[in-house]
């Protein structure tokens, strides 16, 4: 693991000194995250928060938790004329100290049956992961996820049961129903 | 698209043209990618990935050099947006500080005597390759103005333009709210004129497109600095010239007929972007599969800066800034006398060394990241042959081996890994436990 983690590391270093071991990631020249560096992690996010709240986008929503704008909670409403028409679910998001460089941890906080989400929230969603892009923004995922709930990837899912009865919306839907707790403020 | 209310002092309201994607903020010492969309130079450079190829942040295009900031937009946004640039200048600045690592610093004053040169001398202008396409649609007037041909003379527009350029007119009340910028801001690096569909090369030299087809021969090269353009023409930017457009129609519209008449002379056909798609595609492949290709993780070319730094690598050993200072070998045959990325304060005089790539990191950087593109295609085989296609080939290592590595970088299975062949498994699981 500790090479993947290496690997994966973006610098903001031109190049490094030292050699970036697999086995114990040194990187000396990158420099660390930095306070400063969090400085401009944080204006991003208000600079999203703000448009995300005179965007009035329908169906999704998101706001900072208590006092911590690295920590977001967010909602989203099934689309119309999917079988999750009608239901609310609310969703965590965390942001690293690279924002956004590095893709926010989405979770579902509410529980949620569909092909691609397991039974602790986890998402699996390619632009949450290697497809990434720094201009992605919360906007972008909450809506990404929300069309991700009406179009799942049947072909890789994490929940089996939910893909295997994907084809039977009828059914599905009344287990979406059965399962649903809506989530509680 | 707004720009800014009369007063232009307390509210400088910016473009949406001229927002970062990364940082939504002004955008401070822009660079512009290859397929046309901008950025601030440290939001394109934490973009980047050092590992291979790197993606635009908006269309995912795929691109291997870190371009030069383009400092004719550099000073374009610094003149339209005085206080939010000096705001973001020093807010980068902190930010470069507690890093210890700095951007280029951008000399306004050489930028601009530049310009002045080129427009004092209308011999150089004429001199240029690209100047005499237009020849065809426009001539240098007496006082060293241009003036288009086609009925337009006397046209105050076409004066417009003009006085513009020779800056005989200090308060440009053009078109636009504007106030600061005029044409001379916004010139092609070739045809001296206004910039229509405006390019902007690797080195940061802005040209028109048709210019810069113009000058594509064999290899795109910048007549300014004389910097080879990786990858082929770029494409249009279109923040650039929609502003241009926006902000000086009816020039914008002159240029476009001017330009239009020209490719209707020459009956050239636009070659696009397009063309390249196909040779840039078959250079990445090429690389990745082949196991020799030495890759230099987080290691870019001060010169033209291609990163990762793939073949031979030569590092500055009197550089002392923490970020140091590194060529590619094509950069370090040529003698690449451009200053650093980062500001580094490199002389020629300055002694560098090979940098030997490490082999065991290069296989599993392939490891790691050859199955999360197309991870299909690329394939290494123990005998360091190309194997593209055949998935079947047996692994020749023992599956114990194999099975070891594997584990050790929890790698997610595909089904291509068991042709995924190591070169040097004895070491490599050495190294791994």
């Amino acid at each position: 693991m500790a090479a993947v983690n290496g690997f994966s590391e973006t610098g903001h270093g031109y190049q490094t000194n030292t050699p970036v071991t697999a086995a114990a990631p040194t990187k000396q020249s990158l420099p660390p995250a930095k306070t400063v560096d969090s400085q401009s992690v944080l204006k991003r996010l208000q600079s999203e928060l703000m448009a995300l709240m005179m965007s009035g986008d329908s169906g999704i929503s998101a706001f900072p938790e208590e006092d911590n704008i690295f920590c977001w909670k967010g909602t989203i409403i099934g689309s119309k004329d999917t079988v999750f028409e009608g239901t609310e679910y609310r969703l965590s998001l965390s942001f690293p100290n690279d924002y956004p460089f590095k893709p926010p941890k989405v979770k579902f906080e509410t529980g949620c049956f569909h092909p691609n989400v397991d039974v602790y929230g986890n998402i699996c969603l390619d632009i949450l992961q290697d497809k990434w892009s720094s201009a992605y923004d919360v906007r972008t995922v909450l809506i990404s996820i929300q069309s991700l709930l009406g179009e799942p990837n049947i072909s890789s899912p994490l929940n089996t049961q939910a893909a295997q009865l994907w084809n039977n919306q009828e059914e599905y839907r009344k287990m979406v129903e059965k399962l649903y707790k809506a989530p509680t403020a | 698209m707004e720009d800014r209310t009369s007063d232009g002092v307390k509210s400088e309201e910016i473009s949406e043209s001229f927002i970062c994607c990364v940082c939504l903020d002004l955008l401070y010492k822009p660079i512009v990618l290859c397929c046309g969309h901008v950025s601030c130079f440290w939001c394109v450079h934490k973009s980047m990935n050092g590992l291979r190829e790197s993606h635009c942040p908006i269309c995912r295009n795929s691109y291997n050099h870190f371009p030069t900031i383009c400092q004719m937009l550099h000073f374009l946004l610094q003149k339209m947006y005085p206080i939010a640039y000096k705001a973001r200048e020093l807010q980068v600045l902190e930010e470069e500080k507690e890093n210890d690592c700095f951007s280029p610093q951008l000399d306004a004053h050489a930028h601009n005597l530049q310009a002045d040169q080129d427009l004092e001398n209308p011999a150089c202008k004429e001199s240029s390759a690209t100047m005499k396409q237009l020849d065809s649609i426009s001539h240098i007037s007496d006082n060293g103005t241009t003036v288009p041909e086609q009925g337009t003379n006397g046209n105050p527009e076409a004066t417009g333009i003009a006085i513009d350029i020779d800056k005989n007119f200090p308060q440009n009340q053009h078109s636009g709210n504007c106030k600061q910028i005029s044409v001379a801001d916004v010139l092609c690096a070739a045809c001296k004129q206004m910039l229509f569909c405006p390019v902007v090369l690797n080195c940061g030299h802005v040209y028109c497109e048709s210019c810069a087809i113009g000058i594509a021969g064999e290899m795109l090269k910048c007549q300014v600095c004389q910097s080879p353009q990786p990858k082929g023409l770029p494409k249009v930017c279109l923040e650039l010239g929609n502003f241009l457009e926006e902000q000086f129609p009816k020039e914008y519209a002159l240029r476009r007929d001017a330009v239009r008449l020209k490719e209707v002379d020459s009956n050239r056909g636009w070659q696009t972007n397009g063309s390249t798609e196909g040779g840039k595609q078959a250079d990445i492949l090429a690389w990745w599969s082949d196991p020799h290709s030495k890759v230099h993780m987080n290691a870019g070319c001060d010169s033209c800066g291609m990163y990762p730094i793939i073949g031979d690598r030569y590092r500055c050993t009197d550089c002392v800034e923490k970020i140091g200072f590194d060529l590619c070998g094509d950069c370090y045959n040529t003698r690449s006398k451009l200053p650093g990325r980062f500001n580094q304060q490199h002389t020629p005089e300055h002694k560098f060394e090979l940098v030997p790539s490490n082999m065991i990191r290069n296989i599993m950087l392939r490891l790691v990241t050859g199955p999360i593109d197309d991870g299909s295609t690329l394939l290494i085989t123990a005998d360091g042959s190309e194997n593209l296609e055949d998935l079947s080939s047996p692994p020749s290592l023992s599956g114990v081996t194999e099975e070891n590595v594997e584990n050790s970088l929890a790698i997610p299975a595909t089904s291509g890994d068991g042709a995924e062949e190591h070169q040097d498994d004895s070491q490599t699981t050495e190294y791994l436990n």
